[in-house]
């Protein structure tokens, strides 16, 4: 059923509006707070009012502008948005008080906020895209909004980063552009509302080609190996930003976008005939294994997270090129389950940074015993990712396992257990360090982080407890990701 | 291929006057030099309207009591005058520019004032 | 009322006239031009509107002066593409409301001068004006003139150092393309015994005997037009003469009389696509890879420049590319889109002149480096600044999008995606030099005390400003209203093509 309600452009257009009170009035410290919090809760009010309607299978619709010819703007809160769209958003409250108190004593502030509320809004705005052209016009727009944050201390090597994101990205904006217009042209549709709007009439290479554009520009944004080269230089940005980056913003936009590519622009059933997804699959299933080998020579503990995320983004396009039922499930679940393990890591990578001033893995020695709290999170966030059961990591892994043997296709059995081992031996190390070894030199009294970064890190490695034990996990609820499913499989 | 020629002898002046003074405007750099090939351009074009309107045996297009046809075409003699008009226009534009250039950097000659920008 | 038929001469009559009263008018009182001049173009917006509502009524119709019939007499025809008239007298109005007090800044205005400054602007958007609307060649030269030397002399007013040199660098090069198309007009002539544009196309439809010389008339006119547009290899006139001119000069030049080309273009394309002499894919294919290289070229040199006004004229450089790729690509969308960005882009060059001309106005700076800062100082100038940036762009919903949007249909529909790809990808070259300069104006600290102390300019010149800037939303808002008015046109241009 669908419903025409104002709400899913309210979402991203309420947060516009607070990030440029920000701008305007973010001199004065508390009203930029205000502003700040303001914006991303406002957000997660509007998206969370919609969930009880999604869940009893109500779309709501809002057309901003119709241009001419099926070229418009326009918004669609259906399941797969509106799952993105709470991962997102109540992720933001999180990282908002984060970076509050993260950025305390920084100077460039006002701008610093100004944009990463932006991105609050953008990245609702792709959630809630109802057509190619407005994901594109917010997919771009959160590039844009993300360049000031990476560049944010203005060090020749963060202006080299951010340089070099910006290329990445913007390139691959292009080519999603080109392949906007093909589908436009081919079509005469750009919607999203359906599951699969190219069809079989048109010819294969042209198909392929479109294929390949979408795929390639999205996948600069997922940075899926080989297009992976922005993301392990801009770890040279704030830590509330690499959060933003790696487990809310940037990397899921372009997942969705993939998602969007093989759920809503191409359609399972053609898909499945013209084969496409296979390459994309093996392409994932390299990036997996070979990032994760990566990760474990990373002494800087940031990039070891960035080589990691970019492992565990690629199981949401493994699962998603998959085209089972399961698989489906998998690839929406991960949204939530990456991005709670992650963002929990790097607030524990922030907190430790800032408390203790340390970055290199070989530091931590002995630090569980000075921020037991902290660690202790970490701990979760680690053993999610390895997949252990009653952790949210586990969810994924089994439906990827269950999706592998429905397509019939075992090798992905083996990716799964091989990254398995391999998150393992990357992550466990550093638990390992921090609470069996004793610190170098004196010993340490406890002292935790200042409550703005310790919350939201706790807060955080409990949710990822609660998707792992429970199925309607609030905010997140599983039957939101299978009512996606079963539109997307026509069921 | 002479012969053809040789019969439209008034239009491959004009051409080869147009060649002359497009070289000119390319191949010189004292700005006056280069404006007199425009002029020479225009010259050229000009007469080779005219030419079009010729009619054998024809006499000027000027009503009198007893006037007897065949006329020239009148019509490119007006075009032409209008044209002759833009021309001096074109010209004493160009001459007041070339004069203010000079009084600012003392050369017209265009390499020269290139290295001055 | 609208149907009066005498509008169409009084638009083309009204701006003339008003420019040749001028110096008399400022005889009278000494500061009166630039109101006598805004009255003048007042009258023709009104004139304009009527003659725009009535080809959207109507569809296209002419003028007989004297009541000579067509081939004979004068014809003025107005059709869907002479609807650039109302673009025309939008801009014209809002540079000479702007012109009104940034003049008087200029030393080299002594107010003695000024008349002739309104005379020229007058005359030249009278030339813009008459051409646009003219049926007969041999107008369409002389209007050509009228707009080109005006033009040229406006360049020589602002008085930078540069601006005789690139004054005569523009009279130059553009005397000998007008000296090419009155040549190719003797060609045409030669053959059909005409100048009336319709005339023309039957007799040249059905000519007996050798096509050669209407084939050289064409490549007469294509090197022409094309210089006049500015196209790479052709456009070295164009980026100094943009950026010596005063900013409101730059604003019409930039914004409409590298247009003028195009529309002398799109006459070409109709004589020879109606006559259908020969098959003009060799023309087209030209067109579309001169056209391809201007956006690079023109997107690329804009990204290295520093100083602002230049960076617009490249940018310029780069979308007359995009508008004659479409043309080139010769199917519905390409043309539709084409036409479309000619008024659009209009809108938005005229924006961004017109802010940068504020800003240099009250910083006295035009580089990228001095101005660092300078939308803190001056947040509504900045603000139209950066719509026009996102606007030309092509981001929606903002003018820019959709035409840009239906020229890469068209290339795909031209089953041409290689230069779908180089639109796309000119796109993110622009994109690059504007985010530089937002980037300086907004996020660097201020190395000037004159930045930072900088008030917002006068009404007379912010007004003009924002109104266009909010012009340039509007019109992406509301993106189909060109389009459908522009389809008949473009349709009518096709036919003949088959389909």
């Amino acid at each position: 059923m669908e419903v025409v309600d104002i709400r899913p452009m309210l979402a991203p257009g309420v947060s516009f509006a607070c990030a440029a009170m920000v701008f305007l009035f973010g001199r004065n410290t508390n009203w930029r707070r205000f502003w700040m919090l303001s914006a991303a809760t406002i957000k997660m009010i509007v998206v969370l009012s919609m969930l009880p309607g999604s869940l009893r299978g109500v779309v709501y619709t809002f057309d901003l502008v119709d241009f001419t010819g099926g070229i418009g703007l326009g918004f669609r809160a259906d399941a797969l948005g509106m799952f993105f769209a709470l991962v997102s958003s109540s992720l933001w409250v999180a990282t908002t008080v984060y970076a509050i108190g993260y950025m305390r004593d920084d100077e460039k502030r006002v701008r610093f906020f100004g944009f990463f509320a932006l991105c609050v809004s953008t990245t609702v705005g792709i959630a809630f895209a109802e057509n190619l052209l407005t994901f594109f016009l917010f997919y771009e727009m959160l590039t844009i909004c993300t360049y000031p944050l990476v560049i944010h201390y203005e060090t020749p090597e963060a202006l080299s980063a951010g340089r070099t994101y910006l290329t990445y990205t913007l390139i691959g904006g292009a080519f999603v552009l080109v392949g906007t217009v093909m589908v436009h042209d081919a079509t005469g549709t750009l919607s999203l509302g359906h599951p699969g709007i190219l069809d079989a009439s048109i010819s294969p290479g042209r198909l392929g080609v479109i294929f390949a554009l979408l795929i390639a520009g999205f996948a600069t944004k997922t940075a899926l190996m080989p297009l992976h080269g922005w993301l392990p230089r801009a770890m040279v940005a704030p830590t509330p930003v690499s959060a933003l980056l790696h487990a809310v913003a940037v990397v899921k936009a372009g997942a969705f976008g993939i998602v969007r590519t093989v759920y809503n622009v191409f359609g399972i059933e053609l898909l499945d005939d013209l084969g496409f997804a296979l390459p994309l699959a093996a392409l994932a299933a390299v990036t997996i294994i070979v990032a994760s080998v990566i990760a474990i020579f990373q002494e800087d503990l940031k990039r070891r997270l960035a080589y990691s995320t970019i492992s565990q983004i690629s199981y949401i396009v493994l699962a998603a090129s998959m085209l089972t039922p399961f698989a489906a499930t998998a690839a929406i679940v991960h949204f939530a389950n990456q991005a709670l393990a992650k963002i929990t890591m790097f607030f524990v990578a922030g907190a430790i940074q800032r408390t203790t001033g340390k970055t290199n893995v070989h530091e931590l020695a002995g630090i569980g015993h000075q921020m037991p709290w902290t660690m202790g999170a970490f701990t979760i966030a680690a053993l999610s990712f390895i997949g252990i059961p009653l952790f949210a990591g586990f969810i994924t892994k089994w439906y990827i396992s269950l999706g592998a043997l429905e397509s019939g296709q075992w090798w992905f059995l083996l990716v799964m257990i091989t990254s398995s081992l391999l998150n393992a031996a990357y992550f466990l190390p550093i638990v390992h360090l921090a609470f069996f070894k004793p610190a170098r030199g004196d010993a340490v009294p406890v002292k935790e982080a200042r409550p703005t970064l310790l919350i939201p890190t706790l807060v955080c490695a409990a949710w990822v407890l609660l998707l792992g034990t429970m199925s309607e996990v609030p905010g997140m609820p599983f039957s939101l990701a299978e009512a996606a499913v079963r539109f997307v499989f026509r069921m | 291929m002479i012969v053809m020629l040789w019969h439209n002898i008034d239009y491959v002046a004009s051409v080869v006057l147009f060649s002359i003074g497009l070289y000119v405007v390319i191949a010189k750099e004292n700005l006056i030099k280069k404006f007199l090939g425009l002029n020479i351009m225009e010259t050229a074009v000009f007469a080779f309207i005219i030419a079009l309107g010729m009619v054998e045996d024809g006499r000027p297009p000027i009503m009198t009591g007893d006037a007897q046809g065949p006329f020239a075409s009148p019509l490119p003699q007006t075009l032409v005058l209008t044209g002759i008009v833009v021309a001096v226009s074109t010209t004493a534009l160009a001459l007041t520019l070339i004069i203010r250039i000079f009084r600012r950097f003392g050369t017209i000659e265009a390499n020269e004032l290139r290295e001055m920008e | 009322m609208y149907a009066w038929p005498h509008w169409l001469a009084l638009v083309v009559m009204t701006p003339l006239a008003g420019a040749a009263l001028t110096p008399i008018a400022a005889l009278l009182d000494r500061r009166s031009p630039p109101w006598w001049a805004l009255a003048t173009m007042t009258f023709t917006s009104l004139a304009a509107t009527m003659l725009v509502l009535r080809v959207f009524a109507e569809g296209p119709f002419s003028y007989l002066p004297g009541g000579w019939a067509a081939p004979y007499g004068v014809e003025l025809r107005f059709d869907e593409f002479s609807a650039v008239v109302g673009v025309i007298c939008l801009i014209g109005w809002m540079a000479i409301l702007f012109s009104s007090r940034y003049t008087r800044s200029l030393p080299e205005f002594a107010s003695d001068r000024s008349p002739y400054y309104y005379a020229l602007l007058l005359l030249n958007l009278g030339g813009m004006i008459g051409f646009a609307v003219t049926g007969d060649l041999f107008n369409l030269f002389v209007f050509l003139e009228i707009l080109s030397l005006s033009g040229y002399a406006l360049v020589a007013v602002g008085g930078e150092r540069i601006a005789e040199m690139a004054a005569f660098k523009y009279l130059l090069m553009g005397a000998v393309s007008s000296v090419l198309v009155l040549f190719a007009i003797g060609f045409l002539y030669g053959m059909t015994g005409t100048l009336n544009i319709a005339d023309v196309t039957a007799r040249l439809g059905a000519l007996e005997g050798p096509t050669a010389p209407a084939a050289v008339a064409l490549a007469l006119l294509a090197v022409g037009f094309v210089t006049k547009a500015a196209i790479f290899p052709l456009h070295v006139w164009l980026p100094d003469a943009h950026a010596a001119a005063p900013s409101p000069v730059s604003a019409v030049l930039s914004g409409l009389v590298v247009k003028l080309g195009v529309i002398g273009m799109i006459r070409t394309y109709r004589i020879y696509y109606g006559a259908g002499l020969f098959d003009l894919t060799v023309l087209n294919h030209v067109l579309m890879w001169l056209g391809a290289i201007s956006i690079v070229m023109g997107a690329f040199f804009a990204i290295f420049q520093e100083d602002v006004k230049l960076m617009l004229a490249y940018s310029t450089i780069s979308n007359i590319g995009y508008i004659i790729m479409g043309l080139g690509l010769a199917t519905t969308y390409g043309v539709i889109g084409a036409s479309v960005h000619i008024f659009n882009h209009a809108l938005i060059k005229a924006t961004l002149f017109l802010a940068v001309g504020a800003i240099i106005y009250r910083t006295g700076y035009r580089t990228l480096s001095d101005l660092r800062g300078v939308g803190r100082a001056m947040p509504l100038t900045s603000v139209a600044l950066s719509i026009g940036a996102i606007s030309i762009v092509g981001i929606p919903p903002t003018a820019g999008f959709l035409c840009k949007w239906y020229i890469t249909l068209g290339a795909f529909e031209a089953n041409q995606p290689l230069f779908g790809f180089v639109l796309v990808f000119g796109a993110l070259l622009i994109f690059v030099y504007y985010i530089r300069m937002v980037n300086a104006f907004y996020f660097r600290e201020p190395i000037h005390a004159e930045v930072t102390e900088a008030r917002e300019v006068p009404v007379s010149m912010l007004l003009p400003t924002l109104v266009l800037a909010s012009l340039c939303l509007i019109m992406g808002v509301l993106g189909r209203i060109p389009l459908t008015f522009i389809e008949p046109g473009v349709v009518r241009l096709l036919a003949p093509l088959g389909g």
